[in-house]
């Protein structure tokens, strides 16, 4: 597969179809960072582990390069996801990004609780099927059961955050400025531990319909919170109501974000009730 | 693990054009209201992004509450619609946490429907006072 990769990307900077490719590169001492590739015989240099998220950093790259600058990257399906969350949000020109994906293993997808390990364009490897991570019993005690226990469950898990935004900085979509996050109207700044309920569900929900369930951020986290079984029962809610899956569709806006009387339901419609504690009209 | 019994305080999120004007009614037909509320005016629900509900649940309120027009009734192009789906979407996450989604009341009325208001504040202030306390989610001595 590397060498599908390899391949692949040597054409587009031969045919010229970007100015660079952005990939994993073996550099000196046998460090894996970062790089953009600019001409075709560095490209042997290209590696795909460990699993590393461009988007973000696609999205500085445009930004800093010229108009006429094109780029390409090197994506695993996540990160192709992550992309397009981002395009929808103008925070990355389609025209000047392409995309050269690749599969994940099995082994991979397991490790991610991934139910899509590949990307929809995909260029090199064979697909491999999901896993589904509501099925996943260490997934399965966080979000089902007694709701005074997951209490406890959560709130012992959030207390141990020391703070340190790396769940912000490593999220592909968390690119806002000025963060709220930073912000005292919000959250308290300088306050260890982070006061749970702004700092993290405030955190989790603004990425409530953007989540494309890459797992960055609880890789991040230095102290091992599950920060992205946060995200799954929003992600499902999302399918369920609206058939919304982050990440797939660029022409498709958020539904939380748009009236909902054009937006075609499969699930709840105009609700029933006047207020929700159920009472009917 | 000890119910929220004693300590209920409502935050309530109303828009001016349907529930304060039900608020108002309710407080002109002198309709026993609990005195667990406290309400901040809004000129559309719309305008209640979720995180101001968890910075009012981080801020010690128990429930919060958000009302605006009917579905459809709204003057502002409809951005109660969008409002309801984020909220309910936040209920979702509320819930997953186990501070409880039912701390968020959602509701729509008319400006004439003061009953209506006061009935749904007496019976969320009912709901909350059955809830667990969130004391282990809040910072110490709030
Ligand atoms: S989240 Fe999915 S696509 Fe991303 S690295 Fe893991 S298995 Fe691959
Ligand atoms: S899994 Fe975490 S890092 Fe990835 S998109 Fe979701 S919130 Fe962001
Ligand atoms: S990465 Fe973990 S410790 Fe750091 S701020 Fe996020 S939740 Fe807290």
């Amino acid at each position: 597969m590397l060498d599908q990769v390899k391949q692949k990307a040597k054409e587009i900077l031969e045919k010229k179809e970007a100015d660079g490719v952005l990939g994993l590169r073996k550099g000196l001492f046998d460090v894996i960072h970062p790089h953009v590739f600019t001409v075709p015989s560095e490209l042997d240099a290209l590696v795909l582990e460990p699993k590393w998220l461009f988007a973000k950093m696609a999205r500085a790259i445009l930004r800093e390069k010229p108009q006429a600058w094109r780029l390409a990257v090197i994506v695993r399906g996540c990160d192709e996801r992550a992309i397009v969350e981002l395009v929808k949000r103008n925070q990355i020109d389609r025209e000047r990004l392409l995309t050269l994906g690749y599969a994940c293993d099995m082994d991979q997808a397991k490790a991610c609780l991934c139910s899509r390990p590949f990307p929809q364009k995909l260029d090199a490897g064979a697909a491999v099927e999901g896993v589904d991570p509501l099925a996943d019993e260490r997934v399965k005690a966080y979000l089902e059961g007694d709701a005074g226990k997951r209490m406890e469950m959560w709130a012992a898990q959030l207390k141990r955050c020391i703070k340190c935004y790396g769940c912000r900085n490593s999220c592909p979509i968390c690119v806002c400025v000025p963060c709220k996050l930073e912000d005292d109207v919000w959250v308290e700044r300088g306050v260890i531990p982070a006061e749970m309920i702004s700092f993290q569900i405030i955190r989790a929900f603004h990425l409530s319909d953007t989540c494309v369930a890459c797992g960055a951020c609880q890789e991040a986290c230095p102290v091992g919170i599950p920060l992205m079984t946060l995200q799954l029962s929003m992600r499902e809610a999302l399918k369920k109501d609206y058939n919304y899956e982050a990440g797939l569709d660029a022409n498709r806006k958020s539904p939380v974000l748009f009236d909902f009387a054009k937006e075609p339901r499969p699930g709840q419609a105009v609700p029933d009730w006047v207020d929700s504690m159920g009472k009917k009209p | 693990m000890s119910a929220e019994r004693g300590n209920v305080k409502i935050l309530v999120f109303t828009c001016r054009w349907c529930g304060l004007i039900g608020a108002d009614g309710a407080g002109r037909k002198r309709i026993e209201l609990p005195a667990s509320y406290r309400v901040i005016q809004v000129d559309c629900a719309g305008y209640v992004e979720p995180d101001a509900v968890i910075r009012a649940l981080a801020s010690g309120a128990t429930g919060v509450a958000v009302l605006g027009c009917h579905v459809g009734g709204c003057r502002f192009n409809d951005a109660n619609h969008p409002a309801l789906k984020r909220l309910e979407l936040l209920k979702t996450l509320l819930d997953t946490t186990g501070i409880g989604g039912r701390r968020l009341l959602l509701g729509f009325g008319t400006a004439h429907e003061s009953h209506q208001y006061a009935e749904m504040i007496v019976d969320f202030h009912r709901e909350l006072e059955g809830m667990p306390s969130m004391a282990s989610w809040l910072p110490q001595g709030e």
